[in-house]
Formats: C-alpha cells, structure tokens, sequence
C-alpha cells in the first residue's frame, strides 16, 4: 500500500462527492435539518407531578390540597405495594408515592409521633423530594388543625438507579438518534460511490496502473470514515454535544464513522444500481437503528439490543452528553464498539475485495 | 530486439468453462498484433492475464522482460490499457480523468492539453464526460491509455461502435503509437480492421490460438491465385472469365480476356481473413 496512491484516490473520491448532486443535497439537508429539529425539541421536561398516595380516612384533605396546587396530580391507591408496583410501572408515570399511616389523626392526638413514607422513582429531582415533604405537612396539618407531629424518613425509599437530579429531556435524548442519523447518511453515500464505480467498472481502470486493490480499499475506507466523522462532528458541534466530554465523543465519532464505512463498503459490493443500494443499506440500517432509538426510552436496554454493533455507539454518546461520563464509565462500550467497527471493517474490505477481483 | 510481451501456454478456466486453453503469444516492440475472434473466444480474458487484471491458472506472462507474477506493479507502470466498456469517471472533466490517471503513475506537472488534442477533444477539456458522445468518450479512452507514454498498449475493441471519423482518428493514433516503438495488441472482431492496422494477425477461437502471421500471407496461403473478370459481350449478355496468376502465358491471358468484350469488373481472389477465420474456425467472426 503506498500513502501516495491512496491518496490520490481519496482526492479523486471527495472530488466526485463534490460533483454529486444527490450527495450535496442529502449532506446541506441534514446540516440544516437535523440542527433544526434539536434545537426545536423542548429542552425541559414535564413538571406536573403525578403522586400516589396511600391514606385512609383523608380522602377530603387530600383532595382539598391536590385542587389547590398548580402541577400536582393525586393519584390513590390501596396500600404501598400497589404504590411501589404503580411507581416502577412505565403505565401509571408516577414520579413519587406518599404513604400515610393509617391511624395517623388518632396518634397525632394521642400527641405520638406518626410516619409518613416517602416513595420515590429514580429519576426524581431533589426539588420534588422536599415539595412532597410539604404536601405531607399540609396534609397533616389541614387534618388535625395544627402541625403535626410527623416524621418524614430522611432517607427517601428510592426505588430503580438513582437518577436524582438527571431527567434527561426530549432533546438530549435525540442528539445520538441524530449523529446516528448523519452516519447512515454518509454509509448510504459511500455505498452509491463504490456501487458506482464497481459497476461502470472505472475500478479495473485504476487497477491496471500501479495501484493495488489494498490501495484501493485504503482509499474508499479512509474517504468513508473522514466525511462520515467530518459531518456527524459537525452536527455534534451545532447541536451543542460536545459541552462535557469531548474527547470521549470524538473518538466514539470516529469508530462509528469507520463503523458505517465498513457496513457502507459492504452495501456497495452488493449494490447494482441506486435503487439496489438504497434497498441493501435500508435493509442494514434498520436493525443498527434500534439502539438509537431505544436512547428515546431511558432505561435499561434488552440484552439483545447491547450485542447489536451500534449500541456501544450509542450509548457512550447517551452517557457523555446526559450523564457525563468519563472513559472509565463507558469503557465497556467503547470497547464493545471497536470489536464491531473492527469487525464490520474487515468484512467490508474482504468483501468488496473479492468483488472487485472477480470483475 | 526481445519481444516485449511472451505468453506461454496460458490458461484459465470460469468454473467448468474453459476460456483459454493454452494460449502463447510474442509481441515485438513496434508491432501491432490483431488478436482476432468471435465474442466468447477468449480474447478479453487473455488481455486480463497479460495486464496482471487475472493470474493464469497455467503458464506464464512476461512483459518488457519483467515476469508478470513478481513484477506486476512494474509492469502497470509501463503499459497502457483501453478497455471495451468505456470506464470513465462521469461526473469529472476530461483533463480531470487524465490528472487523476497521471497521478496514479507518479507523473508529477502532468499537463493533459496536448494529449486532449491529439484526440481532438482540447476545446472540451473542462468539460464533464457525462455531457461526451460515445465516440468523444472512446477517444477520451485513448488518451487516457496514453497518460504514461506506455511501452505497450493493449486495446480492447477500441474502434467498437464508432463512427467512421472516431475510428479513423483512433486507427491513426494506433499507428502512431506502434511508430514510436510501442508493443500494440489490439482485440477486434472487425477483421477489416485487423487487416487494416495489424503487422500480424492471431485467430482466437474457443480459447485457442488457430493461426498466427501476417494478414498478407495469410490471405495469400488461403485464397486463389487468379482474377475474375466480369464483361458484357457484344450480344449484350454478362459473363466471367478467370484468369490465373500462375499461368506462364498470363499476359496473353489477361489481353484475350479484356478484349473479348466491355470490362465490368476485375477481382482479385485473395482470401479475406474472415474467409480464413471460418476455413481455419468452421465458424464466421459473427458468431
């Protein structure tokens, strides 16, 4: 392999993207557009709170107290293990529980301390800790007709990982579903370019001059990997993702980009035409989409979805933009990411090797 | 002088199919060799083989005295390749093609204006090769096979579905190529044209060569040795006569022939090489 060889191929290859209508179009749309649907999403999250309560013989001081906050949702259960059920169930979107002791009124008068538990999800600020802390207070209070005795636990039940203070918002929650989104844009270039030039067979032209295959595939993988990382770097720059932990991105940047070019190499072995390497990257593409598309849904991904090649991609970028990661954090899955990129490489340039041979 | 390309008992197989079964062949340095055969005969596959595109199942390639298995990169360096399909960037300029060629040769500077005029296309060098006709492209083909001024050329149809003033303007640069010193192996089906540019014709045919030599003895060794003249007698009927070549009294022969009537036509009747190709082949150039 000689670096001025390869070289020359990978200008001739930007060259010809820059020749390429459809390829100017797809790259202007998604710098345009994919910014633009970020920057629209909204960057908070819903503050009403729907609360689950456990109580018996309050139903009127709750509801007197529920209809005078602003945000608050009362939602009553039977006893706590509904509650705790309700809470870790996606269905109810309950963000905390209160319990209420039931001989609450009686002790209060007998001048006993009563408890109020606190139950808590994962991903509850501390803010509506210390507001569910007041509900209980004002419940008690309206209840009895002065302050009660009441003894809120200290520590909080929480329920799940604790996730205190790091709701995520629908906006952060995009930004890997749109660096994905660039990288299989740029996988679906590169497959038309080497479709391109395996079927007008320019590549026997090339390879009857001093260049070797070896130079050839170096050139179309280093063409992929640099415009694919170029423009998802770019996009992560316009939608702010390399606020916290920007080295870590770049490289996770970078083994995707190489990632989707082997893929991409792959795609365009098999590609006739355009149509038949639309059809081939989609069919690819859907299967690696889905991590990106469970970073929408937060929690813990099925064991299916973490062996599939882009969820080491995807998530590293969901905990260093959401989280703030460290490598140490996401050294799993960087490494999980560079086995895939290794292998998706490899096979890339066998097989587009062995179509090229054959011509 | 060496010969600058030596095949020896070449051959390779597509699974079952035998496409070349043994196939040898020398060419000088200044000579145009017409590889000649029907489609299918194995013409294209020997050409990969001897541009290092395939490695031979059997036998062996030497080109500029270099063994084409160890030496391929060599070898590209010093030969130029016009292929059948017209493999062209489409989307980049003609000067672009031939910058980008002469780049992958190493040639530093390369300036593609006087190549793009010898084949005509110097006014249209900024042009992209999408918006060329087929016989522009075919002519851009050429020049690009000779951005490394190339040792040898091997030409794969180069003439094929061109007009006749694209094929004469290629035919001229063949010519031109072969009179620097240049080795020319040109695959053709069109025997006029092998006939018209080649030092020496091969037959191919089913993976074999059939007959090599010149297209003049060739058609000398094949053909008759006499001359048909057709006349228009005095009574104002159409007849023949034959007169041969070999003949002692051939003078006398010729004179009692053209007065015995007005002269319509004079034929020689030499042998065309596809009238060998079928003798030597039992089938046509066609087929």
């Amino acid at each position: 392999m000689r670096p001025a060889v390869v070289s020359t191929i990978v200008g001739k290859d930007l060259r010809e993207f820059r020749a390429d209508r459809f390829f100017l179009l797809i790259t202007g749309l998604s710098l345009v557009f994919y910014p633009l649907i970020f920057w629209l999403l909204p960057s908070t999250v819903d503050e009403t709170l729907r609360v689950g309560v456990v109580q018996r013989g309050l139903d009127r001081v709750v509801a007197a107290v529920s209809d005078g906050s602003d945000g608050l949702a009362v939602v009553e259960l039977s006893d706590q293990a509904t509650l705790e059920e309700a809470l870790l169930s996606a269905d109810a979107d309950l963000v905390a529980g209160l319990v209420f002791p039931d001989d609450l009124v009686a002790d209060a008068a007998a001048g006993a301390p009563a408890q109020v538990s606190l139950l808590i999800t994962a991903d509850v600020a501390p803010e509506v800790e210390t507001a569910l802390a007041a509900l209980a207070n004002e419940v008690a209070l309206l209840a009895l007709g002065e302050p009660p005795p009441t003894n809120l636990l200290s520590e909080p039940v929480v329920l799940g990982e604790d996730q205190v203070g790091d709701q995520v918002s629908l906006r952060e929650q995009l930004r890997p579903l749109l660096a994905f989104f660039v990288l299989m844009t740029e996988t679906f270039a590169l497959a038309t370019l080497v479709a391109a030039e395996v079927q007008t067979r320019t590549v026997t032209a090339v390879l009857v001059t001093p260049a070797t295959r070896a130079d050839f595939l170096a050139a179309k993988g280093v063409v992929g990997t640099a415009v694919a990382f170029t423009e998802a770097a770019v996009i992560m720059a316009l939608i702010g993702g390399f606020a916290t932990g920007a080295p870590i991105l770049v490289v996770t940047l970078l083994l995707g980009a190489a990632l989707v070019t082997g893929i991409g190499m792959v795609a365009g072995s098999f590609g006739r035409d355009f149509m038949t390497v639309l059809f081939t990257s989609i069919l690819v593409m859907i299967p690696l989409m889905i991590p990106a598309f469970s970073a929408l849904f937060p929690g813990t991904a099925a064991a299916w979805v973490q062996v599939l090649p882009t969820y080491g991609f995807v998530q590293t970028l969901v905990e260093v933009t959401t989280a703030g990661a460290g490598w140490a954090d996401v050294s799993a899955e960087l490494m999980l990411l560079a086995g895939w990129t290794l292998a998706a490489f490899i096979g890339g340039w066998v097989i587009l090797g062995r179509r090229v041979a054959t011509l | 002088m060496s010969p600058a390309v030596v095949a020896r008992e070449l051959s390779y197989s597509y699974g079952e199919h035998v496409a070349v079964d043994g196939i040898s062949v020398d060419v000088a340095p200044g000579e145009i060799l017409g590889f000649l055969g029907p489609n299918g005969a194995g013409k294209s596959t020997t050409i990969k083989m001897l541009t290092g595109q395939m490695q031979p199942d059997g036998g062996t390639v030497e080109v500029l005295g270099l063994p084409m298995r160890s030496q391929r990169t060599a070898i590209q360096q010093r030969i130029g390749v016009c292929f059948e399909e017209k493999n062209l960037y489409l989307s980049m300029s003609a000067a672009e093609n031939l910058r980008f060629f002469a780049r992958l040769f190493g040639i530093a500077g390369f300036d593609p204006t006087s190549l793009l005029d010898r084949v005509g296309l110097a006014d249209r060098a900024g042009d992209r090769v999408s918006e060329y006709s087929k016989g522009m492209r075919q002519r851009l083909m050429m020049a690009r096979t000779l951005v490394n001024q190339p040792d040898v050329l091997f030409l794969d149809e180069p003439t094929d579905g061109l007009d006749p003033v694209s094929a004469r303007r290629i035919r001229e640069l063949v010519r031109d190529e072969a009179s620097r010193g240049a080795a020319v192996l040109l695959t053709t089906h069109d025997m006029m044209e092998a006939d018209d540019l080649s030092d020496r014709v091969a037959f191919v045919n089913e993976g074999r060569i059939l007959a090599v030599d010149t297209p003049e003895r060739l058609k000398l060794s094949h053909g008759n040795r006499s001359l048909r003249v057709r006349l228009r007698g005095s009574d104002g009927a159409v007849g023949e006569q034959v007169v041969d070549l070999d003949d002692p009294q051939i003078a006398g022969a010729m004179s009692e022939a053209l007065s015995s009537g007005d002269v319509l036509t004079v034929h020689s009747e030499e042998a065309t090489l596809e009238d060998i190709f079928v003798h030597f082949a039992g089938r046509g150039l066609d087929g």
